[in-house]
């Protein structure tokens, strides 16, 4: 999925007197299958950047273009589609819910659309699978350990099998263990040739073989 | 439409509500508290309607009271030949009873003249003349009481007899032959029956005077005519018939009823501004957890459609188990209280069984009553969090 | 003024219905005038957010004001006994001049909300929401329709005075009147029925060729018809009484309330029926077309089946017609 950003201006309005420019006309080309890595401070705009891209926000100006379609103004009905289908959201606390099963947290995607049970079965132990932590599916999630809460919020992300992956921040909570665990499963989701884009501030990011570029964000404008 | 229900949705609804615990029981016993309170008042007061209409089914069809400057007079028992000439007319029989006022215990007493050799008015009264000898009461000046009646009187130490105070101040003692029970609670408690001849003593009227006339007619249909044709004969008289009782009685009723309405209508008011206060006051986790919703794919309408389930579980809830307590309240526990506010605390302290009358109408009154109201109270605040700018809460 | 408890329950829902439809009224009014699909400025997220409110407060006052319907006609019955005369609701909808009209406007509000949310339904699926505008200038009128509602039910409920005497359905439905129902009652009952069992036969027609327009102009005049020879011919089969033209007495206990079952089928029908119409003509959306084609043809075919047994088992079992 090529993924085009053109022009995007994002202008938050608190009010009348009060805006703020998280972006300023931003172009930018994703090639599919590429990992990209962006830099920047907080108030760069990075996290801006992301959530046009999954179209959880509108932009000000400019379009967000992916496999040729346009994302940006998609109605909620079209947007949540298209989240759906084809973006795997992975959060800077993973965001499970943590009174829940690993099962009942990584079925929450699903749920909206009322599968029929035996699809719903296949499409968990897959993923689940995937990620080895089938072992643990009814157990709730907060009496999980850190890296397979990890592995969890992983996998929701993927349950729908989505070719653009996208972390926020993905690391900014945990300890160095799980940073590089974290890592490892980056390594093989890139080997399964899906975009995947990381918003971070996190310097182990800048010296990964794996990634193919890092671009550096200031102000809402690109400088690398 | 061709959807099946999304019972995942509802799990998760479900899950939702729990994870909110203490808010959400909170609520739930005021709403439930709520409910029972105003379906208390519905079952008491059909109850009580049920009790008064089988006391309305034995009421005479035509009753003539005469007037005096606006006021009940005693009417002279001539009357009753003039009527029963009138063509339709069964029969008309004069009445003799009142109100006793027995200071000490601070109830009042019906009294009813019986005059066994007359047709009595209502068949319970038949019943009860045969049950009782009345031809010796007669003789040896004494009566038979109601169960309620019978109570306040032991209290008062009168076991044997009673003393009745005349109008001019003298004393009559009357016996008390005997207690009867019929079969109608309402009316059985307060009643005191005794010779016409005494009853004509106690409240100083002469032999030929009656209290009032009631008139028995063979065609029900031609009621209101014949009452019509009495009231032009003695324009003096008030023509009451058993179906403007009814319509009185029912509309007292349903007044009262309205007025507890009314009063509920200010409770539901205030309950809805703490539902919305409360329902609003999004708490950042909350925000965050409808973020990440709509950020894994959820759409706005998924959102709605899941706090939709949550508010219709919690009020569904709070009705069923506030129908429930209530009818536990009520019919076996006897409403203390409650009851109360209808019966009066003046009249004689009725001790009677609130009989089980059960009605679909009340059932829905509440429904609507509580059901919708909640929803509405919760639409707003269910759309606010569910168009939350999703991009800032998952920071 | 009747106070009743039904009364009261009945005017308290309609109060919120107009608070919340008067919110709805306001967002629609701004979003009719204001919207731009194409515009990227904060007003037209707002709108959008907005569009999402109206809609479900529709949603919510059409699902409760159907239930409400129902509890309406039930409490018209019950507030029957009250009033002198009157021996059912069809009393009560006499009592003042606004009865009649109450009804209609009921009815018709509950088919132009159902409509509403049809359209709805289509728009948040099309890509460019192109029916919100048209969506927003319907519902303009719908709501004055809808506060013409709820004032008539409050005037209509403070006015009935319950000392004063009302017709029973045997004098308003009869021949003997003056007024313009009884004028229904001059046309033979031999060709209303012909006219009814031939707008069936269109309807049949019209559904195996499906043709869209004809279908729904023959679903309205079936409505029409089906409604006059309910009153004129098969109401006196269900009562067995030649002169017993009442609409409303087939609500009570003693018929088995068998009228809500021919009034719910028939309006189910018909509005399904007039759904074709603003799915396949207005909106353009086909894919439920065969649905509701099916479904408007089931419940009329079961509505005229269950009609017309009444006359046909009084004729089998009495040898004649009234």
């Amino acid at each position: 999925m090529m993924i085009e950003l053109k022009n995007l201006t994002k202008v938050f309005e608190v009010n009348k007197n009060n805006k703020t420019t998280a972006l300023k006309d931003l172009n930018l080309n994703i090639k599919e299958g590429e990992l990209l890595v962006i830099k920047g401070a907080s108030g760069s705009g990075k996290s801006t950047v992301l959530s046009l891209i999954a179209s959880l926000s509108k932009p000000t100006n400019g379009e967000v273009i992916v496999d040729k379609k346009r994302v940006s103004k998609l109605p909620d009905n079209f947007a949540s589609l298209y989240r759906r289908e084809h973006i795997g959201f992975i959060f800077q606390k993973y965001n499970l819910i943590p009174t829940l099963s690993v099962k009942e947290n990584i079925l929450l995607p699903l749920i909206p659309q009322n599968p029929n049970e035996i699809e719903a079965q296949k499409l968990l132990e897959k993923v689940m699978k995937k990620f080895k932590i089938e072992h643990k599916k009814d157990n709730i999630v907060k009496n999980l350990s850190g890296g397979e809460q990890q592995r969890v919020a992983i996998a929701r992300s993927q349950v729908n099998d989505p070719k653009i992956i996208i972390a926020d921040e993905p690391t900014a909570n945990l300890d160095k263990e799980l940073s590089l665990h974290f890592i490892e499963i980056l390594r093989e989701l890139k080997k399964t040739k899906k975009t995947i884009i990381i918003a971070t501030h996190d310097p182990l990011f800048f010296e990964l073989d794996f990634v193919d570029r890092i671009i550096e964000l200031s102000n809402g404008e690109l400088i690398r | 439409m061709k959807n099946k229900i999304n019972t995942y949705l509802i799990e998760y609804a479900i899950n939702s509500l729990l994870r909110q615990k203490y808010k959400n029981i909170f609520i739930l016993i005021v709403f439930t508290f709520l409910t029972s309170l105003l379906t208390s008042i519905f079952f008491i007061s059909n109850s009580i309607k049920y009790e008064l209409n089988t006391t309305l089914k034995s009421l005479p069809q035509i009753t003539v009271q005469k007037l005096k400057a606006g006021r009940h007079h005693s009417i002279n028992t001539q009357v009753v030949d003039h009527i029963i000439n009138i063509a339709g007319v069964e029969d008309a029989i004069p009445r003799v009873w009142g109100y006793y006022y027995f200071e000490n215990a601070g109830v009042n007493f019906s009294i009813v003249g019986i005059d066994e050799f007359e047709n009595q008015y209502k068949d319970s009264l038949n019943k009860i003349i045969k049950e009782n000898d009345f031809s010796k009461a007669e003789e040896n000046s004494s009566m038979i009481v109601g169960t309620g009646v019978k109570k306040i009187l032991d209290e008062n130490y009168y076991s044997e007899y009673f003393n009745f105070i005349r109008p001019d101040g003298t004393f009559k003692k009357v016996d008390i032959a005997g207690t009867f029970k019929s079969n109608l609670q309402l009316e059985s408690n307060d009643i005191i029956l005794l010779p016409k001849e005494i009853a004509l003593d106690i409240f100083d009227m002469e032999e030929d005077m009656a209290t009032d006339i009631i008139v028995k007619v063979s065609n029900p249909e031609e009621i209101f005519t014949i009452a019509s044709k009495i009231k032009l004969m003695y324009p003096d008289t008030r023509v009451i018939t058993n179906k403007e009782l009814e319509i009185s009685y029912q509309n007292i009723f349903d007044y009262k009823g309205g007025i507890f309405l009314a009063l509920f209508i200010i409770s539901i008011f205030t309950f809805f501004i703490i539902i919305y206060d409360k329902v609003s006051g999004l708490s950042s986790e909350e925000k965050k957890e409808i973020g990440i919703l709509k950020a894994i794919g959820w759409k706005v309408e998924d959102v709605l459609k899941e706090k939709f389930y949550e508010s219709f579980i919690i009020s569904f809830i709070a009705y069923t188990f506030g129908v429930l307590i209530s009818f536990t309240f009520v019919y076996i526990f006897q409403a203390p209280l409650l009851r109360n506010i209808f019966t009066g605390y003046s009249e004689l302290k009725t001790s009677f069984e609130l009989p089980f009358v059960f009605d679909f109408n009340t059932l829905f009154l509440v429904f609507f009553l509580s059901v919708p109201i909640y929803i509405a109270a919760t639409i707003i605040p269910s759309w606010k969090s569910a168009t939350i700018e999703t991009d800032k809460v998952i920071r | 003024m009747i106070l009743s408890p039904e009364v009261l329950t009945i005017i308290i829902l309609n109060i919120i219905f107009l608070i919340f439809g008067t919110i709805a009224f306001i967002l629609s009014i701004r979003i009719f005038f204001n919207w731009n699909v194409e515009s990227t400025s904060q007003k037209q997220y707002t709108l959008e957010k907005q569009s999402f409110l109206s809609a479900t407060i529709i949603k919510y006052i059409l699902s409760i004001k159907i239930l409400l319907f129902i509890f309406f006609i039930f409490t018209l019955d019950k507030i029957s006994n009250v009033l002198t005369g009157a021996m059912c609701a069809a009393g009560v909808v006499d009592a003042t001049s606004y009865g009649i009209y109450l009804l209609l406007f009921k009815l018709i509000n509950i088919y132009l909300f159902g409509f509403w949310l049809i359209i709805h339904n289509f728009d948040i699926k099309t890509e460019t929401l192109k029916f919100t505008k048209l969506k927003f200038g319907l519902f303009l009128f719908i709501y004055f329709l809808f506060i013409s509602e709820i004032v008539l039910e409050i005037t209509m409920f403070s006015s009935i005075d319950v000392a004063k005497l009302v017709s029973c359905c045997g004098t308003l439905y009869s021949n003997t009147q003056t007024s313009y129902l009884s004028s229904i009652f001059m046309i033979n009952s031999s060709y209303l029925l012909i006219s009814f069992y031939s707008s069936l036969g269109f309807l049949i027609l019209f559904y195996l060729v499906r043709n869209d327009y004809l279908y729904i102009i023959f679903n309205l005049i079936f409505l029409i018809l089906a409604i006059i020879t309910l009153i004129t011919f098969f109401g006196t089969y269900i009562y067995e009484l030649p002169t017993h033209h009442c609409p409303f007495c087939m609500l009570q206990n003693e018929y088995s309330y068998v009228g809500y079952i021919l009034y719910l089928s028939l309006f189910v029908g018909t509005f399904y029926g007039f759904n074709i119409g603003i799915s396949n003509i207005l909106t353009q959306d086909n894919e439920n077309s065969a649905y509701y084609y099916k479904m408007s043809l089931v419940f009329i075919l079961f509505y005229t089946v269950l009609v017309s047994y009444y006359p046909i088992s009084y004729y089998l079992k009495n040898g004649v017609f009234l």
